[in-house]
């Protein structure tokens, strides 16, 4: 008997929703496992990352606080993913979101009153997220530079460019010296629900329904899907395929822009460090694992941020070390990644010694 | 068959299936050394599964192969090599940047880390002489013909020792003087005491090349017999199941104002050399011109350039008597202009969407199917289920992606999405090739009958007798440039075939 | 989508109400310790953990402990610091200054949880800060580093151009210059409390530059490991580093946080504690020098003890004269910097090279 591996042809409805609770079962085992080698009770560890993350008011609002980045930036990264333009740049468009949403609450209180503030503050975040992923994707369009270092290497300068403003010209004067700008006037704070999750979540929400309407419900999500399958198709149609690939990738860095505007409003009040703390990254995880469905990137955020969250009380009730958070975040991930392979392929037993069913040959 | 000796091949029982599809039900094969069988049948027959199962690309659900009378495990192509079996697929697998030589060894397991080139040099060239292949072997596979290409590939088998030589639709891509030096290549192998396997559709590659036939439908084995025994008429029922009109009922041409006109149009290809020369020609409604030329001699070109896919150097393009010159596809397509282009898997159709999505893709943008920015999605699968039934698109669902669509049903779709689309001019390119019988002949009328409902026709085949059958006139291209149009009905064919080989000295016209 | 969430939250509510109400019994006072670096920086860190570890002891199964390791000042923190609260801990301590805003965010939400916030500034009723001058430790190994240096360059690896480290380098300087008022200390800043290999890279940097005795204002060891590869001496930091390092580390100046949080606790067990901001020197116990190495000459360490005996009567070590960097005296012979403006301190005293960032 032997085991093989084969291509569907069709995907298996079974398999798309069996394969991600075997595979979280596999996760969970090989989790319970390595508690058990550390001397951990795998259940009570399991309980209090679970308490922890859904368990109260507070951690039910912190795993939002995670989820809501991870969803914007899912959904930004899905766009561009959709149209097989590889953008790893959500952390840079985030920090630019962020740094543009700070500038507009710092700076412009006098032009922008009351509320006004936190509007503008939210449509900068938007609009320096979708230009700073303009850059890559003009590059990409007109001259065909490869996105995927583009997008990366721009990270770095986001990065260092909003360390230099809190660490320079932003610093706030009365921050005793310590790195990160002055607080925003309370006008530019996003209002919060529970905790310190803010409306950001109903926005991400609404922004998840929105795409999956424009993906598969409009023109223009339609020749987004074209353009996807194959390009030389959409030009064949008549579709204006650099033009429109520019415009979702820049809709894309517009979402994950937002997302470091939501950082800075909603949660952090201020532009500081940890507001690029890889969000941007796991958005690649993120999309990859919703299959670049705007519908399915709500759930996989938030799972993902109960798993950061839970993963804080392993140190905190267990007294296990802080790596080991990280390290059972990456064994829970690991086979559901590898159990995708399964939605894609199936597996099949060779029996050779099998009796065909065939009628006895004909004598010729 | 009354034959004793121990077959080179036994294929026994092979059923196949894949999700929705009996690709192989119980087939039993037998090939002699020495001989040349040719597997007959429409696209989706199960032709090419079952030899994929005999070179190892594919698993059979059931069933075993002998080699020589021995039970042979074939798991993989490495596998099938061991056994000396070796197949040329429809797509060549060569390396474009790389040459005849550096191809040839490519893979090898057995051939030293680095190679000795010289030796395989003088291997090759043995080779090459001993089956009349002739090819260069430092030429780079991108500077080589379509025709020299599949001579790498067979060449590249031999050098593999290979016994069984798996021929994919062979001559699909050649010229008529092509195929026959094919034909001559394969009587040597038969000499030499290989044996080979035709995957064909056409009746008279099955007559030419074959010792014997064997003629599969729906993944099942319907006749087997010598082929010097039976008649193309004959082969064509057992193919389809029932009888099949070779000849097109055509009305004559009433010919209306002029749809298309192109002036002196010069056009680059990829590789930036000039791949149309001082193109000028007139299309009215209601008439097919057929475009005669061995593949490459600036067809697709064209084809792009009256689609709007490739800017013309220099030159005008009139569509209905407005200039059209160098406009975007978007304007070329409301001018009412429908493409059937060459490239069906990436360029017809989207492979990962939907037949349903490649049906709507021509006409989204307007109602029925589209009000303001939205997509009917009702009205969209009404509209596919209509188009697949009309054009009998054999699907599992509308929702099934179209890359598991056999090539016949691509095809289908796309005629379906481009016809429904056309108002003034159908560009047509190669529109029949490597389809069955059955499909072959719906496309045809299909183009006939957008002739009689007043459209121009723009029709590129390879195949003459098509081409002489279908049009109104024929037009010969060959280096990018006309050779000359002719009335379809008088002209000499071979006649045409000079022209579409560079020779003009006797060219009219 | 929204009924979901909405049930879920319904749903964990009852939870969260039922949870706690178990754990309301009589027990352990629960004090929890919130740190930016492993305790096995063995350097900050581990200086807080060594505390956590001494006051568990001494109070034994009166109270129970609990840390967090590598929590970035950002906002994690607040996460972090809730969590604690909500599960019922008693006392928190935040052992970095960028958990000051959300110890006090958090601090205004829990009036029943103490909070004890190291090296800021802000306070509450519920919220104290602590903190130690540890510059009067760095003053004397200052003197140690001025009178072995040979290139009369020192170089000093520095974290943020904050009050807490400015000040730091400035009492450094001054013991440097009270006996070598040739030597010149260089600053290079890291931007980082705790980043191994960012720590060793600015070390070499100041190595590269002819500096021959590296100090530092980090969490880790590598600056004085660097310096070791290089045949070159070190001051270290926050704990003992000779142990972990070597002799040619002359000597640290290192931590004792025990001392404050037994006398915290027992304040809490009994209490009376109260919100304060404590700021204790050498006299305190919570700052002080580490054993010297053997490298240190008789003569050095004799003048070490002088200054040690002065600084213990309470002689401070920002008095005057004191010149900025320009040379421009700042503070007049006799006069003392005013601890408001120590705490605040932006500026560098004469001898240092560098620019507060």
């Amino acid at each position: 008997m032997k085991l093989l591996f084969e291509k569907r042809k069709t995907t298996s409805v079974t398999a798309l929703i069996l394969v991600p609770f075997v595979s979280f079962l596999v996760s969970l085992v090989l989790t319970a496992l390595l508690l058990a080698i550390f001397g951990a009770n795998p259940f009570k560890t399991f309980g209090a990352m679970a308490v922890g993350a859904f368990g109260s008011s507070h951690g039910f609002a912190e795993t939002l606080v995670k989820a809501i980045p991870l969803m914007m930036t899912g959904l930004g990264v899905a766009i561009a993913f959709k149209l097989k333009f590889w953008n790893i740049g959500a952390e840079g468009q985030l920090t630019m979101g962020g740094v543009a949403a700070a500038g507009v609450a710092l700076f412009m209180e006098r032009f922008l009153p009351g509320r006004s503030l936190l509007v503008g503050a939210l449509l900068g975040g938007l609009l320096a997220g979708a230009l700073w992923a303009g850059v890559p994707a003009l590059l990409k369009t007109s001259l065909k530079v490869d996105e995927t270092l583009v997008t990366l290497m721009m990270n770095y300068i986001a990065i260092l460019y909003s360390e230099f403003l809190y660490y320079g010209p932003w610093r706030d004067p009365k921050g005793y010296g310590f790195p990160g700008s002055r607080m925003f006037s309370a006008d530019a704070w996003l209002p919060r629900i529970m905790g310190r999750a803010h409306i950001g979540i109903w926005i991400a929400l609404a922004l998840a329904i929105i795409l999956w309407v424009v993906l598969k419900r409009t023109r223009w999500g339609f020749e987004l899907q074209i353009i996807g399958a194959s390009q030389k198709a959409a030009r064949y149609q008549g579709i204006a395929v650099e033009r429109n690939i520019a415009l979702a990738v820049m809709l894309s860095g517009a979402l994950c822009g937002l997302a470091g505007a939501f950082e800075v409003t909603g949660i952090s009040h201020r532009l500081q460090q940890g507001l690029s703390i890889g969000y941007g990254y796991t958005a690649i995880i993120v999309a990859w694992m919703s299959q670049l469905n705007p519908l399915a990137v709500p759930f996989v955020a938030v799972a993902l941020a109960a798993l950061a969250v839970g993963g804080d009380q392993v140190q905190m009730v267990m007294g296990l070390p802080a790596a080991m958070g990280v390290v059972m975040q990456g064994l829970i991930l690991f086979p559901m990644l590898a159990g995708s392979l399964f939605t894609e392929y199936r597996l099949s037993v060779v029996r050779p010694e099998a009796k065909a069913v065939c009628p006895d040959p004909v004598e010729e | 068959m009354s034959d004793t000796a121990i077959p080179k091949v036994e294929m026994r029982n092979i059923s196949k299936s894949f999700p929705g599809v009996l690709a192989n039900d119980c087939v039993d094969l037998k090939l002699r050394k020495g001989e040349v069988l040719a597997l007959l049948g429409e696209n989706g027959a199960g032709k090419s599964t079952l030899m994929n199962v005999l070179c190892g690309l594919y698993r059979p659900d059931r069933g075993e192969i002998y080699i020589d009378g021995k039970y042979a495990e074939i798991h993989s192509p490495r596998d099938a090599q061991k056994y000396g079996i070796g197949m040329v697929h429809q797509n060549f697998k060569l390396v474009d940047s790389m040459n005849v030589l550096e191809n040839t060894i490519l893979g090898l397991r057995d051939e030293p880390f680095v190679p000795d080139l010289k030796r395989v040099r003088s291997r090759l060239v043995g080779l090459a002489e001993q089956y009349h292949l002739d090819v260069d072997p430092n030429a780079s596979i991108w500077q080589l013909s379509v025709g020299e290409q599949q001579r790498v590939e067979i060449l590249k088998l031999l050098y593999r020792n290979a016994e069984i030589l798996i021929l994919d639709e062979p001559t699909a891509v050649l010229t008529p003087q092509e195929s026959h030096e094919l034909n001559r290549v394969v009587h040597v192998m038969k000499q030499e005491g290989k044996s080979a396997i035709f995957i064909t559709h056409k009746m008279e590659e099955v007559m030419e090349f074959s010792d014997r036939v064997m003629v599969l439908r729906k993944g099942k084995v319907v006749a087997e017999t010598d082929t010097s025994a039976t008649t193309p008429k004959e082969l064509a029922r057992m193919m389809v199941g029932r009888d099949v009109l070779f000849q097109i009922e055509k009305k004559p041409m009433t010919p209306g104002k002029v749809v298309l006109e192109l002036s002196h149009i010069e056009a680059l290809g990829d590789r930036g050399l000039p791949a149309l020369k001082d193109v000028s020609f007139q299309l009215r409604a209601g008439e097919i011109l057929g475009i005669a030329g061995v593949a490459g001699n600036g067809q697709r070109e064209l084809a792009e350039v009256v689609t709007g896919l490739r800017r013309s150097s220099k030159g005008k393009m009139q569509i209905e008597g407005e200039d059209m010159t160098n406009k975007s596809p978007l304007e070329i397509i409301r001018r009412g202009v429908a493409h059937i282009p060459q490239d069906r898997a990436s360029v017809g159709a989207a492979g990962d969407l939907s037949v349903a999505s490649n049906l709507a893709m021509k006409q989204y943008r307007s109602r029925p199917l589209a009000t303001g920015i939205f997509l009917l999605q009702k009205k969209i699968f009404e509209f596919a289920g209509r188009l697949i039934e009309k054009f009998k698109i054999s699907t599992p669902s509308p929702k099934t992606q179209v890359k598991f669509l056999s090539g016949g049903n691509i095809q289908k779709t796309i005629l379906a999405r481009e016809i429904g689309a056309a108002r003034t001019l159908m560009v047509a390119v190669y529109p029949s090739r490597g389809l069955d019988v059955g499909a072959t002949e719906t496309v045809r009328r299909q183009l006939v009958s957008q002739r009689d409902a007043g459209l121009g026709v723009l029709f590129f085949s390879e195949d003459l007798d098509e081409l002489l059958q279908i049009s109104d006139r024929v037009a010969v291209l060959f280096e990018g440039k006309i050779m000359g149009i002719f009335d379809a009905n008088t002209v000499n064919i071979d006649h045409i075939g000079m022209l579409m080989a560079g020779m003009d000295r006797e060219a009219g016209a | 989508m929204k009924k979901i969430i909405l049930g879920l939250v319904a749903m964990l509510m009852v939870v969260s109400l039922v949870l706690p109400a178990t754990a309301q019994a009589k027990k352990p006072l629960k004090v929890a310790f919130v740190y930016i670096g492993p305790p096995g920086d063995l350097g900050w860190t581990y200086e807080h953990e060594r505390g956590r570890l001494a006051v568990q002891k001494y109070f034994g199964d009166k109270i129970e402990t609990k840390y967090v390791e590598n929590v970035p000042e950002g906002p994690d923190a607040e996460r972090i610091i809730r969590q604690y609260a909500i599960q019922g801990f008693d006392v928190i301590f935040a052992t970095s200054f960028g958990y000051m805003d959300p110890t006090y965010a958090v601090a205004q939400e829990f009036p029943n949880v103490i909070f004890e916030h190291c090296s800021g500034y802000k306070t509450a009723p519920n919220m104290a800060t602590y903190f130690g001058r540890i510059e009067e430790a760095r003053y004397l190994t200052g003197i140690i580093a001025g009178r072995m240096t040979k290139s009369n360059k020192i170089g000093y690896v520095a974290a943020f151009g904050i009050p807490e480290v400015v000040r730091g380098i400035n009492g450094f300087t001054l013991g440097v210059r009270s006996v070598n008022p040739n030597a010149k200390v260089q600053v290079v800043w890291t931007n980082t409390w705790y980043d191994p290999v960012k720590e060793r890279e600015a070390a070499v940097a100041l190595l590269d530059a002819g500096c021959d005795i590296i100090a530092q204002h980090q969490d880790t060891t590598e600056p004085q490991k660097a310096a070791q590869e290089r045949g070159k001496l070190s001051i270290g930091y926050d704990s003992d580093m000779g142990k972990f390092v070597g002799d040619t580390v002359l000597a640290s100046a290192v931590w004792d946080w025990g001392t404050y949080y037994i006398a915290t606790i027992q304040n809490v067990l009994n209490g009376t504690w109260k919100t304060h901001a404590f700021w204790g020197g050498l006299k305190d116990n919570i700052a002080g020098l580490s054993a010297l190495s053997p490298r240190v000459p008789a003569s050095v360490k004799k003048e070490v003890e002088g200054a040690q005996k002065k600084i213990m009567s309470g002689w401070s070590i920002f008095t005057g004269p004191i010149k900025d960097q320009s040379g421009k005296v700042v503070y007049k012979s006799g006069e003392v910097i005013p601890d408001d403006k120590q705490l605040s301190m932006d500026w560098f005293v004469e001898g240092v090279v560098g620019k507060v960032q």
